[in-house]
């Protein structure tokens, strides 16, 4: 409670600004305050004792109340964290039901005027899950979002299947495939393709120095460094020779910044307020980025090589257009991919033979 | 257009085998409507059984014909309609690898006809051999006439011999052929839980003792067989025989040699213990046989048509426009109305592969339950009313004779049949050569049916 006693928290927890701690009697026509909340919620434990149910309760009401986004979700995400649990499902009845100690309480609290304030969970607790890695979150890196796990998987089939085709036709020795990846951000897409497929190598490339210290210590976390080269760069202002490191590149893969410019002012404030958005805005058509990528790709890639992206959903024709307007890049578009809720989302372009 | 041109021909080259043995895994195509009705009688010498056929209506005598003679395999070997039929298939071999040797197939025909190939090649090898051993015999037979008539008697003798070992050479050949002919079924080489339960009997306690004795029977032809015997639960009677006894029998073709001993056993003897004078008569009491197999696997598989994936991302745009933490996924197998929701994890992905296997092994439980229904009414049928009039084998311990009611069979020396070793696998596997004849007549019979009635 030593927290609430801070102008500023009272401020934004829209408290009203004479209350002193410990006078309980509710003011009329008030808004609920997260105090007298707590006070009624944590009767379930016996008095002086608060469990985990009372908290997420507590909080969700909270949140409620101050119009937080995902009230319920914040809270159980925030309390589970602290109880060492990545979702409030998965925590057993025991620890749902055990007194909390009192620094347990305290983080809890610490962590919900985070999320007081709009801040994307993910950034709350510094670390969210891409497929099965979990990796450390920090503003203003773009946090990776449902969607790019399945262009992950993409790669991987795509990877595979070259694999089993050169098998089948005549032995070749296995693939070490080197995967460029533009704009990585949190590194979500490097280090997970580089557990999926443990003979690759990836580049990882990303304009923002903030992004690539956080690739470079996830891909220390989980021990990935050996496979991984980190570039602090721009894809509109590379040339190929810096990328070439390990010889022309089998793949290129991104999740650029595709966001229509107009779009941007209707986007929550955990997105605005938190992440760069240099890494969401697209510009007028939301291709800048894609452009780029493409304009390059020619000179990197291996002949037959890949590009995979990931796109707004009007995009898929719009890439195209380009590309037939561009046929001196050589690139053609293969497949387009949904994403889980029906919208074409992943692009798959390759560079032609000759 | 080349390529379809094939196909047609392909087709009407092998219209019948092909497509049916796609719709029928059963060896036995229709090629043998093409086999006719007309039947003459078999031309046949001293040496053989009693004639097959004494009418000229082939469908009448047919249908009488198993249930007269419960006779060996190589009775019905001996079986007009039978021999026509296996003369199609040896024909429809050769056609087979003729068109196999030529170079004008695709990837497909290919397949399918050495698929094809591979199921007749031996059925057409046993059918060569039978048909050799056969002329040899009718070779033997000419001479035995012969000799007959100069009066030879040693030389008479030993072509007679040397005709009874190659007619026993036929009986195997001929057992083999129709095991080949019969489609295995589905859980011959399941394991099965064998139950035996004593019946309720007025005086003594015969059931109880006989119960015990043959749950031991089978204990020991388990050990013959090298199968594995677990006891799954055992009820002793009080005064020294079995109530109930349960055991998982696991091992090569376990359900297949088993399947014909789930019914109904009698018992007939003098009781050894409680000797009043009143108890010194012969009993007849019964116990039953339950065998019920256990497949081990079933599959389950997920058309990804058949479901339907929520999540809250759905409503709004998705991708970048939106940063949220709901991960939650549910999936609901549209044909059966299964949802199952996963929010064990913080990646949606994950949420989801969690899913769809507590789905499939949701879906795993639906077969399983339905199997185990199906099972259950066939534990009721074997089970039967305990009536005596169910029987399918008498133990008659006073006249030391095992009779199989169901194909006559007649064995002496209970002893050796409980030991549960030759004599006992010597009866299971009288009892399967009957039934595949059986299986035999009674799909050339449902041909003859279709004919007729087309």
């Amino acid at each position: 409670m030593r927290c609430l006693i801070h102008p500023l928290l009272r401020k934004l927890l829209s408290l009203p600004p004479q209350r002193v701690p410990g006078q309980r009697t509710p003011s009329k026509g008030a808004v609920l305050s997260p105090e007298q909340l707590f006070v009624r919620e944590s009767c379930s434990a016996g008095p002086g004792l608060v469990t985990a149910t009372d908290m997420v309760n507590y909080w969700h009401r909270v949140f409620e109340t101050n119009g937080i986004p995902e009230a319920q979700e914040s809270s159980q995400y925030i309390v589970s964290f602290v109880l060492g649990a990545k979702t409030f499902q998965s925590l057993d009845s025991k620890s749902l039901h055990t007194p909390l100690t009192a620094l347990q309480q305290q983080q809890i609290q610490q962590l919900s005027h985070k999320r007081l304030q709009r801040m994307p969970v993910q950034y709350v607790l510094g670390e969210w899950d891409f497929q099965d890695l979990t990796l450390k979150m920090r503003p203003p890196v773009f946090i990776p979002r449902p969607e790019t796990e399945d262009l992950v998987s993409l790669v991987v089939e795509e990877e595979f299947q070259k694999c089993e085709n050169s098998a089948l036709c005549f032995p070749v020795p296995v693939p070490h495939p080197v995967i460029l990846e533009i704009g990585c951000g949190s590194g979500a897409i490097a280090l997970s393709l580089l557990c999926k497929l443990p003979q690759s190598r990836v580049i990882a490339m990303d304009k923002e120095e903030t992004a690539v210290d956080l690739t470079r210590e996830n891909a220390h976390r989980l021990q990935l460094q050996e496979r991984i080269h980190i570039i602090h760069q721009d894809v509109s202002h590379s040339s190929p020779k810096q990328l070439l490191l390990w010889g022309p590149i089998d793949v290129i893969v991104s999740n650029p910044p595709y966001i229509f410019h107009e779009d941007m002012a209707s986007l929550d404030a955990e997105i605005l307020h938190y992440e760069d958005l240099d890494a969401l805005d697209g510009g007028d058509d939301g291709m800048r980025v894609i452009k780029a990528i493409l304009a390059l790709a020619p000179s990197l890639l291996k002949v037959s090589g890949s590009v995979f992206l990931e796109v707004d959903p009007r995009h898929p024709d719009m890439v195209e257009h380009w590309l037939q307007a561009h046929p001196d890049l050589l690139l053609t578009l293969r497949a387009i991919h949904k994403d889980f809720c029906g919208k074409p989302r992943f692009l798959h372009i390759q560079k032609q033979s000759s | 257009m080349k390529p379809f041109q094939k196909v047609c021909l392909f087709k009407s080259l092998l219209a019948n085998c092909c497509c049916h043995s796609q719709v029928d895994s059963c060896l036995l195509p229709p090629v043998a409507k093409k086999i006719g009705c007309i039947v003459r009688l078999h031309n046949h010498g001293f040496w053989r059984p009693k004639p097959l056929l004494d009418t000229a209506r082939f469908t009448l005598s047919f249908n009488s014909w198993h249930r007269k003679n419960h006779q060996n395999s190589q009775a019905l070997w001996k079986h007009e309609a039978v021999q026509k039929y296996l003369e199609t298939l040896s024909k429809e071999y050769q056609q087979v690898s003729h068109q196999l040797s030529t170079d004008s197939l695709n990837d497909f025909e290919q397949r399918t006809l050495r698929r094809r190939c591979a199921d007749l090649s031996p059925i057409a090898a046993a059918f060569q051999e039978i048909k050799e051993a056969e002329r040899e015999v009718q070779e033997l037979e000419a001479m035995c006439t012969e000799l007959d008539s100069r009066d030879e008697k040693q030389l008479l003798q030993l072509a007679l011999e040397e005709k009874e070992s190659l007619d026993k050479k036929m009986n195997v050949l001929c057992r083999k052929l129709f095991q080949l002919l019969v489609p295995k079924e589905k859980y011959d080489g399941s394991p099965v839980i064998l139950e035996v339960t004593a019946g309720r009997t007025t005086g003594g306690d015969i059931c109880q003792q006989f119960t015990k004795e043959m749950f031991e029977m089978y204990q020991s032809y388990a050990d013959y067989k090298h199968w594995t015997f677990d006891i799954v639960n055992y009820a002793p009677a009080e005064i020294g025989g079995l109530h109930h006894a349960a055991a998982h029998i696991s091992g090569e073709n376990v359900y297949r040699h088993l399947k014909y001993e789930g019914g109904t056993h009698r018992v007939q003897r003098i009781p050894e213990t409680g000797l009043s004078s009143r108890m010194q008569r012969i009993h007849t009491g019964t116990m039953s046989v339950i065998v019920l197999p256990q497949p081990e696997e079933v599959d389950v598989k997920v058309d990804p048509k058949d479901l339907r994936i929520d999540t809250f991302r759905a409503r709004g745009a998705g991708g970048q426009h939106v940063n949220k933490t709901d991960s939650a996924v549910r999936i609901v197998h549209l044909p059966t109305g299964l949802a199952v929701e996963c929010q064990q994890e913080r990646s949606q992905q994950l949420n989801k592969e969690i899913a769809l296997r507590t789905l499939r092994a949701k879906l795993y439980q639906q077969v399983i339950e339905k199997q185990l229904s199906q099972e259950q009414s066939a534990r009721k049928l074997q089970l039967g009313t305990r009536a005596q009039s169910e029987r399918i084998r008498t133990y008659n311990f006073t006249q030391d004779r095992v009779t199989d009611h169901r194909i006559s069979y007649d064995a002496r020396n209970i002893k050796e049949i409980l030991s549960g070793k030759e004599a006992l696998d010597k009866l299971i596997n009288r009892l399967l050569e009957f039934a595949e004849v059986e299986a035999v007549t009674q799909y050339l019979e449902n041909l003859q049916a279709l004919e007729g009635g087309g």
